[in-house]
C-alpha cells in the first residue's frame, strides 16, 4: 500500500491546470488532461452531490418497496400475483424479458460498435456496460420471483444430489439459466478489465488517502506499461468477439423460451432474431435516457454530445422498422398457415380483450420512432428522451402482450381466461425501476461513467485530424 | 531490479520518434509507459499475447467439451427417462448449454492469463516510487531507458532525451 | 376427557371466540378426532369382496345406505385405519347400480366438518345429555296426561325403523302429530315418478328432471343412456324437453323447447287430449313452437306403449294425474316410487303451521329438519317457534331452527349411525357405521328411543328389532350377517316400511294452479327448483359442493338469478348484475344468469342458499326463494324484476361457452348409427412407441352418454385430495379441480342447445408438458402415464402454459397445507385425505394421474396372486362414480380390453389431433337423435 501513497503524488502542475474552477463548465475537450479533469473530477474533489442525494432519495425508497414485496411475496406465496391457471405467466416474465433486452444492449454497443471501429462510442460504452451489469442482475431475480418454490431455484443446476437427478436439458428454461448466469458474469468481467486502467487513473489522481487505496487496490497495480497495454487490447479485443455471439444467443434463448412450445402465436422461428433485435431497440432507448442523465448531472455535455444521440436514434429508427417488419411477418404466417387457431389468435391480437394495449404498443414501437427520419427531430434532446421511454413502454407492453394473448386465448375455448393484474404485480415493476436507479446513482457516484483512456485515445486522435 | 531513467514526453508521436532513434542508437529500451495504447508499441517492446490467446481457447473449448460430456452423461447413461418420448440422447438441444458457458469461462480464463502475464495484481512496485510514474495514467508518455554504467554517459543521455522532446527526465528503479 | 373438552367449547363455539376456548376447542377435535378414528362398538360386515379383518394401512370396504331427500342410495364407503376415505356405489343396490351423485361423493366433508354440532346445547351455557332427559321427563308426563301432546315434524322419512319408531310413539302419546315435509315442494305426485327411461323410444318430459338431482338421478340416469346406446334394442330413444329454464334434461334432449309453466301446463292437457283421441282447442303458440309440437305429438302417437309422457312437478295436479291416467291407458314405462303406507301419512306442513301459530304447539321435536330455513323463513315462525316452550331440534348442524328452539341434539352422521333406509324404488338397505360417533351424538333412532322413555336407547337394537320381530328366529343371525354384507335387504320385510310401485296418492290440499301466472302485466314468474350441487339447502355449509360447478352455467359458490336474454335486455342488465325480485311476499336479490333457451318471462332461481346460520362455509351465500313465497309453491306468479346498480359476478370455472368456427371440432356429432371420419396411425420421427411395460393405460369418454352431472368431478376431488379454493380463488380462474366437464352451447340460435365434455388429463404419448420442464418433474412412466413428481416440481409452470388442453393445476397458495380456505384447515377435516395421496405443497403443479395410486394398488394384488391385472378390475375414480358409464379405462395390449373396443368405435376421436400430442385419452362423438321433420334436425 505504502508504495500507492508515495507513488501516487501527483505532480503540483498537473494538478493545477488540472483544477477547473468550480462551475465552469468545459465546452470542449482537446487535452487529455482536460479529459481527465472532466470525468474524474466529480468523483475526487469536494463537488456537491445535491441533484444525486435527491435522486438517491427516490431510489432508496424505490428499492425498499421493491424488496418488501419480493420478501412478502416469499412468504405469502406467489397467489398474490394476478396469475390464474390459465394465464400462469404473468408480469415476472415480461420483466424479465423486458430487462435482459436493456441487458444486451449494455454489451452489443459496447463490443460491436469496439469491433466496427466506431470511436463515437468510447464516450457511452461505460454507461452501456454498467447498464448490462445492473439490468442483467435484476432480470435474473424476475424468474426467481416467478417460481412457485423459489428456495429452490438451484435444481437448474447440475450438481451431485441425494436423489441422483439432474437438470432436463431439453427444457429452455435450463438453457435461460445457464444463459442469464454466463452472461452476467461475463459482463462484469467484461466490465472491469475496461475499467482497470481509469480506475489507475483515479488512483493517481486521488487527493485523499481513502480513495487513493481504494482505487489502487481495484487497479491491481496498473502501470500503463506498453507492453501490459499490448497484452490487455488483445484480451480486450477478443472478449469483445465472444460478446456479440453471446448477447445474440442470450436474448436468442429467451425467444426459444416461448418459440420451443406448441402454443399459437408462440411457436414462431422468427422469435429469436426479433427478440434480439427488440433488446437493441429498449437498450439503446434505456442507454439514451441514461447518457442524457449523466450528461446532466455530471456536466459532460463536452463529451457525450448531441451527435451521439443522433447516431443513436439512428440506430433506433432502423431497429424499430425491423421490429414492424417481424411483426408484419407474424401477422402474415399466423394468416397464412390457415390454421384456425392461428387466425383466431390474430384476431383476438387486434380485436380482442387486449387489443387497446396491443394497438399503443404498435403505436410505440413502429409509429413514433418513424420520427427520426427528421434531423430536427434526431437533433433534439428533449424529443429523443421521450421516443426513447415511448419505445420501452412499448417493448415492455410486447412482452406483457406475448404472455397473455397466447395462454388467455388458446386451442381449448373452454378456458380463454383473462389476465388481471394485482397490486403486487405493479410494486414489483417500478420497485425493479428504482432498484435499477439505486445501483446506478451507486456506480456514478464511485465509478467513471465515461471510459477514460478511451476517450483520451479519441481526443488525441481527433487532434491529430 | 534495475535502475532506469524515466523520460516524460508531451506525445505519442514524439515517444515513438524517440523510441525509434534510440534503438539506432543502441539504448537499451526497458519499456514505455503511456496514457492509451500506443498502436505497435507494446509488440515494438516484444510483449507476448500468446498466453492469453492460447488460455481462452483451451478454456473455452474445454468447458464446453465438459458440459456437453455432463449432457450427454445424465441425460443418457446416469439417470435416463422418458421426457415426452423424446430420445435420451437429444443432441440438437444440448450445444447451447456448453456454448454459453464457454464463453464465460474462455473470458475467465483470459482474465487469469492476462493476470499472470503482466505480473498482476502487483499493488507495491518500485515504478510507482518514481514521481513521474503518476502522470503515465493521465497526460504524460513516459520512456524508460536503461541506466548507462557511468554518470557521464548518464548525463549524455540525458541530454539526448531532453534533444528528443522529453519535457523531463527522472532518475528510476523498475 | 374427550367429553368434558368438547362440551366446553360447544357453547363457546356460539360466541365470540376467545383464545382460550379457541385452545379448547383445538384439543377438543384433536381428542374426538383421536378417540373417534375407531371402528364401531357393535359388529359390522365389511363387504365380502375385500379381506376381513383390519390390516394396519389396508383398506376396509363397507355397504352402507346414504339419504338424500330422506331416500337412500346404497354405497360402499372406504375406510382406512377406521377413517372412511371415500364413498363409491353399491352395484347390488337398484339405486346406486355402482354409481354416484354428487351428494353421496361429497358425504365426508359432512361428517369431518369442524362445524359439525359436537354437543348437546340447552339453556345454561353447560348442559349434559343428563339434563335434557331430565327436562324430557317432565314433558314426557304431562304429552300422557295429554297437557302437552307431542308435535313431530321431519322431512321425507324412508327409513322402516324410524317409522315403527313413529307409530309406536303415536301409542304412546295420545293426541301425538307428527308432520312431514320435503324442502323441495309438496308436489308429491310429480316427483315421485321413476320413468323407466330405458324401455321408453320417445320420451317428452313436461318440464321434468328425471336426469336432475335427486334420489333418483342415478337410476333414471342409467336407465336413459341405457335406452340411447346404438346397440339398445328397439334403436336408440328420443327425448323432447318442454321446460321453462334449462335442466339436465333439457341440456340431454334431442329437442327442446322453451315454455312459461303456465303453458306447459295447457299444452300438457292438449296432448293428453289428442292421444286420448278427443283434442280440444289447441294452445296458441308461435309458428315454430307449433310445428315442434305437433310433430313431437305424430312421434309420440307413433312410438305407442314406448311413448312415455313425463309430467314434472311444476304442472296442477289435475294436469299430473290426467297425464299419468293417459299413460297408464297406453302402458308407458312410468312407475311411481315408494310412497308411505296409507295407515301412517303424516300431516302436511301447512297443518303444523296453524297448530304453531294458534299455540297449541308446546312440546315441540324437530328431528333432522329446518323449517326455519327451508319452509317458513318469515319472522312469524320464527317468533312462534321461540314461543314454543320445550322445542327441540336434533340435527347435524346447529343451524337456523335450532337457534329458535330451547334444545338443539347433536345428531349422529349417517356413517356413525346404525339405521336403515328404503330407496325411491323401494329398496330397503341396512345402515351401518363406519366410525364410532366423532362427538357426544346420537342417532335419530337414539333420540326417539329417548322420547319412547329408554334411558339407554341403541340404535343398533331399534335397527335389529325391526327386522327381527319373533324373539327366537334362529335365521335372523345369518340373513342380517348378509345384508350387511350385500348392502341389500332381501327376503324380509318390516311392520312398517314405503310400498313401491303403484301406490295411489291423494293429491295435497293446496294445488296451486299456474295457469292464473300470467305474464301480462309485465311481472315474470318465478320458477323455484333444487340447485344441482346444493340441492334443498342441506349441504349448504358442504365445501365440496359449493365449489363443485353448476352442470350448465359453470357457476359456483352462488345461486344466480336466471333469465331469457330478451328480458335482460328489456332491462339493460348483463351477467353478474345483481337484479332485485320482488313478490307479494318478500323480496331476494341474486347476481343475474343470462341463459340463451330459457323461457320469456321466466325467472330462474334455485333453492339451498341464502342460509345465515349454515357454519363459516355456506353463510351468507346466494339468497333463499322460499323468502318469495313461504310454503312450497315453486311456481311463483307476479314478481317484479329490477335491475340494482351492484354487480356480483358469478365466480365460475368456464368463460367461454360458444363454439364457432372450427372450434366445433372440439366437440363433434354425429346422428345415430354416423361415424367421424377414419384417421390412421400418425407416422414420427422415432418411429412406432414401443411399450416396455405390459400395461399401456388408456382412456375412452363417451361424450354421447355424458349427462354433465358432475359426479366424476367431485369423485376426482375426493380421491385425489384436490383442495377446495374458496369463492374469491375461483373467480381468480385457480379452481382447482383436476377433471372438469367443459360444457359448450351448440345447436342453432332458435334451439340453443348443451353439449358436455368431461376432461383429465390426455395423458399424451408425445406431452408436450414435459420436455419443458426444468427439473424432470413432469416426466412419463412406463405405463404411459404422464406423472407430475410434486416433490421435484419448483413451480416454473411451463408445463401448464405448454399444455394444450390446460388441464394442470397450480398450488397458489397452500390450499391443503397451511393455508386453507376458512375452517377447511381445522381438524377434524385433514382426516378426510386419502392417505396414498400426496397432499399437494404451495408453488406445486399438480394433475390427473388416472388415479396412479389405485394403478399401483391393483398392480400389488395382481404381483400377489402372481396374474396380470385383469381388464375392469382396475377403476379410476371418475369410472366409478359415472351413473351413465361414459368413462371406459383399460390396458392397451390387452387385445380384448373395453377400451381397445371403444377406441375402434366409429365415432372415436381424439382431441386436437392435429398437434400430435397422441393423447392415452381420448372420445366418442356426442350423438343426437334428431326427429328429421323438425327444422334443425339435422345432426
Amino acid at each position: 500500500m505504502s508504495a500507492i501513497v508515495s507513488g501516487a503524488e501527483p505532480l503540483p502542475p498537473a494538478g493545477e491546470t488540472a483544477g477547473a474552477p468550480q462551475g465552469e463548465r468545459l465546452t470542449h475537450v482537446d487535452t487529455l488532461d482536460a479529459v481527465n479533469t472532466l470525468v474524474s473530477g466529480p468523483l475526487l474533489d469536494r463537488r456537491r452531490w445535491r441533484r444525486w442525494w435527491i435522486a438517491m432519495i427516490v431510489a432508496s425508497l424505490l428499492t425498499i418497496l421493491f424488496f418488501g414485496s419480493m420478501i412478502y411475496l416469499f412468504y405469502e406465496g406467489i397467489g398474490i400475483f394476478g396469475n390464474n391457471s390459465i394465464v400462469v405467466w404473468g408480469y415476472p416474465i415480461a420483466n424479465y424479458v423486458w430487462w435482459i433486452g436493456i441487458g444486451n444492449a449494455g454489451t452489443l454497443i459496447s463490443s460491436m460498435l469496439l469491433l466496427t471501429h466506431q470511436h463515437w462510442r468510447a464516450a457511452i460504452n461505460r454507461l452501456a456496460e454498467a447498464m448490462t451489469l445492473m439490468a442483467v442482475a435484476i432480470a435474473g431475480l424476475m424468474p426467481i420471483m416467478h417460481m412457485g418454490r423459489p428456495l429452490y431455484f438451484y435444481w437448474l443446476a447440475p450438481y451431485p444430489n441425494t436423489m441422483a437427478l439432474w437438470p432436463q436439458w431439453r427444457s429452455a428454461l435450463i438453457w435461460d439459466f445457464w444463459a442469464i448466469l454466463s452472461y452476467l458474469l461475463f459482463s462484469i468481467v467484461f466490465w472491469y478489465t475496461g475499467l482497470i486502467p481509469d480506475l489507475a487513473t483515479l488512483r493517481d489522481r486521488a487527493i485523499t488517502p481513502g480513495k487513493r487505496i481504494f482505487y489502487g487496490a481495484l487497479a491491481l497495480g496498473w502501470r500503463n506499461s506498453a507492453r501490459h497495454w499490448h497484452i490487455y487490447q488483445t484480451y480486450y479485443r477478443t472478449m469483445a468477439a465472444l460478446a456479440t455471439p453471446l448477447v445474440c444467443s442470450v436474448h436468442s434463448i429467451v425467444g426459444l423460451d416461448f418459440a420451443a412450445s406448441l402454443m399459437p402465436g408462440w411457436q414462431e422461428t422468427i422469435f429469436p432474431p426479433y427478440f434480439v433485435v427488440g433488446a437493441m431497440y429498449s437498450g439503446f432507448g434505456i442507454v439514451v435516457v441514461l447518457c442524457a442523465a449523466a450528461r446532466w448531472g455530471l456536466d459532460l455535455e463536452s463529451l457525450i454530445t448531441i451527435r451521439h444521440f443522433e447516431l443513436m436514434a439512428k440506430v433506433m429508427l432502423m431497429a424499430g422498422t425491423v421490429m414492424f417488419l417481424s411483426y408484419a411477418t407474424e401477422w402474415f404466417s399466423a394468416w397464412y398457415s390457415g390454421r384456425g387457431v392461428d387466425r383466431r389468435f390474430l384476431t383476438f391480437e387486434f380485436t380482442g380483450a387486449y387489443a387497446p394495449l396491443y394497438w399503443i404498443m404498435i403505436f410505440c414501437n413502429c409509429i413514433v420512432v418513424q420520427a427520426f427520419w427528421f434531423r430536427t427531430v434526431r437533433r433534439s434532446l428533449t424529443a429523443i428522451v421521450i421516443i426513447s421511454i415511448l419505445i420501452n413502454i412499448g417493448m415492455w407492453l410486447e412482452r406483457i402482450l406475448i404472455v397473455w394473448n397466447t395462454l388467455s386465448h388458446h386451442y381449448i375455448a373452454s378456458m380463454w381466461r383473462l389476465f388481471y393484474p394485482t397490486l403486487w404485480d405493479w410494486l414489483i415493476l417500478f420497485g425493479s425501476l428504482g432498484f435499477f436507479a439505486f445501483l446506478y446513482l451507486l456506480f456514478a457516484r464511485f465509478f467513471p461513467v465515461v471510459s477514460i483512456h478511451e476517450v483520451r485515445e479519441l481526443v488525441h486522435r481527433e487532434a491529430i485530424r | 531490479m534495475s535502475s532506469v531513467l524515466l523520460a516524460a514526453f508531451e506525445d505519442e508521436e514524439r515517444l515513438v520518434d524517440a523510441i525509434g532513434k534510440l534503438r539506432e542508437e543502441r539504448v537499451r529500451i526497458v519499456d514505455a509507459f503511456t496514457p492509451y495504447p500506443v498502436e505497435g508499441l507494446g509488440a515494438a517492446l516484444g510483449a507476448n499475447p500468446f498466453p492469453v490467446r492460447a488460455a481462452m481457447l483451451i478454456g473455452g473449448l474445454g468447458t464446453a467439451g465438459l458440459c456437453w460430456f455432463i449432457e450427454w452423461f445424465s441425460a443418457a447413461i446416469a439417470f435416463p427417462f422418458d421426457s415426452g418420448s423424446r430420445p435420451h440422447n437429444s443432441w440438437p438441444v444440448f450445444p447451447l448449454f456448453p456454448f454459453e458457458f464457454g464463453v464465460l469461462m474462455a473470458g475467465v480464463f483470459g482474465l487469469a492469463a492476462l493476470l499472470w502475464s503482466t505480473g498482476l495484481p502487483g499493488l507495491n512496485h518500485p515504478f510507482f516510487d518514481a514521481r513521474l510514474s503518476a502522470r503515465a495514467s493521465q497526460d504524460k508518455f513516459l520512456l524508460a531507458v536503461a541506466m548507462p554504467e557511468t554518470t557521464d554517459m548518464a548525463f549524455r543521455l540525458r541530454d539526448r532525451l531532453a534533444g528528443l522532446g522529453a519535457d523531463t527526465v527522472e532518475e528510476a528503479e523498475l | 376427557m374427550n367429553d368434558t373438552a368438547a362440551s366446553h367449547a360447544a357453547p363457546a363455539s356460539r360466541i365470540e371466540i376467545s383464545r382460550r376456548t379457541a385452545l379448547k376447542l383445538f384439543t377438543g377435535g384433536i381428542a374426538a378426532s383421536l378417540a373417534g378414528c375407531s371402528p364401531p362398538a357393535e359388529k359390522n360386515m365389511p363387504y365380502v369382496d375385500m379381506p376381513e379383518g383390519l390390516v394396519p394401512g389396508e383398506p376396509q370396504y363397507y355397504a352402507t345406505a346414504l339419504p338424500l331427500g330422506g331416500y337412500g342410495r346404497g354405497v360402499i364407503v372406504k375406510a382406512v385405519d377406521g377413517r372412511p376415505i371415500k364413498v363409491s356405489g353399491n352395484p347390488r343396490h337398484p339405486a346406486s347400480l355402482g354409481s354416484t351423485d354428487v351428494f353421496a361423493e361429497a358425504a365426508l366433508v359432512e361428517l369431518y366438518d369442524p362445524e359439525r354440532s359436537r354437543d348437546i346445547r340447552g339453556t345454561q351455557p353447560i348442559n349434559g345429555w343428563t339434563d335434557f332427559l331430565g327436562e324430557l321427563q317432565q314433558w314426557s308426563g304431562k304429552a300422557k296426561r295429554g297437557e302437552a301432546p307431542l308435535h313431530l315434524v321431519t322431512s321425507t322419512v324412508a327409513s322402516p325403523t324410524l317409522l315403527g319408531q313413529i307409530a309406536a310413539l303415536k301409542q304412546q302419546y295420545p293426541g301425538m302429530r307428527w308432520f312431514a315435509y320435503d324442502p323441495l315442494g309438496d308436489d308429491e305426485s310429480a316427483r315421485s315418478l321413476i320413468p323407466r327411461l330405458d324401455r321408453a323410444s320417445v320420451i317428452v318430459s313436461l318440464g321434468a328432471d328425471p336426469l336432475g338431482s335427486g334420489p333418483m338421478q342415478i337410476m333414471a340416469s342409467r336407465a336413459f343412456i341405457n335406452g340411447r346406446m346404438p346397440e339398445s334394442p328397439g334403436g336408440m330413444s328420443r327425448l323432447y324437453a318442454i321446460e321453462s329454464t334449462w335442466t339436465l334434461t333439457g341440456a340431454n334432449a334431442d329437442h327442446r323447447l322453451a315454455l312459461p309453466p303456465d303453458k306447459i301446463d295447457a299444452l300438457a292437457m292438449e296432448i293428453v287430449g289428442r292421444l286420448e283421441g278427443h283434442p280440444g282447442s289447441p294452445l296458441s303458440l308461435e309458428k315454430g313452437a307449433r310445428h315442434f309440437v305437433d310433430q313431437m305429438i305424430a312421434d309420440l302417437q307413433g312410438a305407442g306403449a314406448g311413448g312415455l309422457l313425463l309430467p314434472g312437478p311444476m304442472l296442477r295436479e289435475e294436469t299430473v294425474q290426467a297425464v299419468l291416467q293417459s299413460g297408464k291407458r297406453r302402458g308407458a314405462p312410468l312407475d311411481r316410487a315408494a310412497a308411505l303406507p296409507a295407515q301412517l301419512r303424516p300431516e302436511a306442513f301447512a297443518a303444523f303451521e296453524e297448530a304453531l301459530h294458534s299455540r297449541k304447539v308446546q312440546n315441540l321435536l324437530l328431528l333432522d329438519c329446518n323449517p326455519a330455513f327451508d319452509a317458513a323463513p318469515d319472522a312469524k315462525f320464527a317468533n312462534a317457534l321461540k314461543g314454543v316452550p320445550f322445542a327441540v331440534h336434533a340435527g347435524l348442524y346447529d343451524n337456523e331452527t335450532a337457534d329458535l328452539c330451547r334444545w338443539q341434539l347433536p345428531l349422529s352422521h349417517p356413517l356413525e349411525a346404525w339405521s336403515d333406509l328404503t330407496s325411491a324404488d323401494g329398496t330397503v338397505a341396512i345402515v351401518q357405521p363406519l366410525i364410532r360417533p366423532l362427538y357426544d351424538t346420537r342417532s335419530q333412532h337414539e333420540i326417539l328411543g329417548f322420547y319412547a322413555g329408554q334411558t339407554a336407547p341403541s340404535g343398533y337394537d331399534a335397527v335389529r328389532q325391526t327386522w327381527n320381530r319373533e324373539p327366537q328366529d334362529k335365521g335372523f343371525e345369518d340373513w342380517w350377517r348378509d345384508a350387511l354384507v350385500k348392502g341389500v335387504v332381501s327376503g324380509r320385510s318390516p311392520q312398517f316400511t314405503l310400498s313401491a310401485g303403484n301406490a295411489e296418492i291423494s293429491p295435497p290440499a293446496s294445488s296451486q294452479s299456474p295457469s292464473d301466472a300470467s305474464a301480462a302485466d309485465g311481472s315474470f314468474v318465478a320458477l323455484i327448483q333444487p340447485d344441482p350441487t346444493i340441492y334443498d339447502g342441506r349441504f349448504t355449509n358442504n365445501a365440496w359442493l359449493q365449489e363443485c360447478p353448476k352442470p350448465l352455467s359453470k357457476g359456483t359458490w352462488t345461486n344466480a338469478v336466471s333469465l331469457a336474454p330478451e328480458d335482460a335486455a328489456a332491462l339493460g342488465a348483463s351477467d353478474g348484475d345483481v337484479l332485485a325480485v320482488s313478490s307479494s311476499e318478500g323480496k331476494i336479490e341474486g347476481p343475474l344468469r343470462i341463459d340463451k333457451g330459457q323461457a320469456r318471462g321466466v325467472v330462474g332461481l334455485t333453492l339451498g342458499y341464502g342460509r345465515t346460520d349454515a357454519g363459516a362455509i355456506g353463510n351468507g351465500l346466494g339468497y333463499n326463494p322460499r323468502l318469495l313465497s313461504p310454503g312450497f309453491q315453486n311456481v311463483v306468479p307476479g314478481v317484479h324484476v329490477k335491475k340494482t346498480d351492484r354487480r356480483a359476478p358469478i365466480p365460475s370455472t368456464q368463460m367461454h361457452f360458444s363454439l364457432e368456427g372450427d372450434l366445433r371440432k372440439l366437440l363433434p356429432e354425429v346422428a345415430p348409427g354416423g361415424s367421424l371420419p377414419e384417421s390412421g396411425p400418425k407416422p414420427s420421427l422415432f418411429g412406432p412407441p414401443q411399450p416396455r411395460d405390459p400395461y399401456s393405460w388408456a382412456m375412452v369418454i363417451d361424450a354421447a352418454a355424458c349427462t354433465g352431472c358432475n359426479a366424476c368431478v367431485v369423485a376426482c376431488q375426493v380421491e385425489n385430495n384436490v383442495a377446495v379454493v374458496g369463492p374469491d380463488e375461483v373467480a381468480n380462474g385457480r379452481a382447482m379441480h383436476w377433471l372438469r366437464i367443459d360444457s359448450y352451447n351448440i345447436g342453432t340460435a332458435e334451439e340453443p342447445r348443451h353439449g358436455f365434455e368431461p376432461v383429465p388429463c390426455m395423458q399424451c404419448e408425445k406431452a408436450p408438458c414435459e420436455p419443458v420442464c426444468p427439473v424432470e418433474a413432469s416426466v412419463h412412466d412406463t405405463e404411459g402415464l404422464n406423472v407430475q413428481v410434486y416433490n421435484r416440481c419448483v413451480g416454473t409452470r411451463f408445463c401448464q402454459s405448454n399444455c394444450p388442453y390446460k388441464v394442470r393445476r397450480f398450488n397458489w397458495f397452500a390450499y391443503n397445507s397451511g393455508q386453507e380456505y376458512k375452517d377447511l384447515g381445522e381438524d377434524p377435516m385433514p382426516a378426510r385425505n386419502n392417505p396414498d395421496v400426496t397432499v399437494r405443497a404451495r408453488g406445486v403443479m399438480e394433475k390427473c394421474t388416472y388415479c396412479v395410486q389405485r394403478i399401483s394398488g391393483a398392480r400389488r394384488d395382481a404381483e400377489k396372486a402372481d396374474r396380470p391385472i385383469a381388464d375392469g378390475e382396475l377403476k379410476t375414480a371418475c369410472q366409478e362414480a359415472c351413473p351413465t358409464r361414459a368413462i371406459t379405462f383399460g390396458n392397451l395390449q390387452d387385445k380384448g380390453s373395453k377400451v381397445n373396443a371403444r377406441r375402434a368405435d366409429p365415432r372415436h376421436f381424439t382431441l386436437l389431433e392435429e398437434l400430435g400430442t397422441r393423447p392415452r385419452t381420448t372420445y366418442l362423438a356426442r350423438v343426437r337423435n334428431a326427429n328429421p321433420k323438425l327444422a334443425g334436425g339435422s345432426a
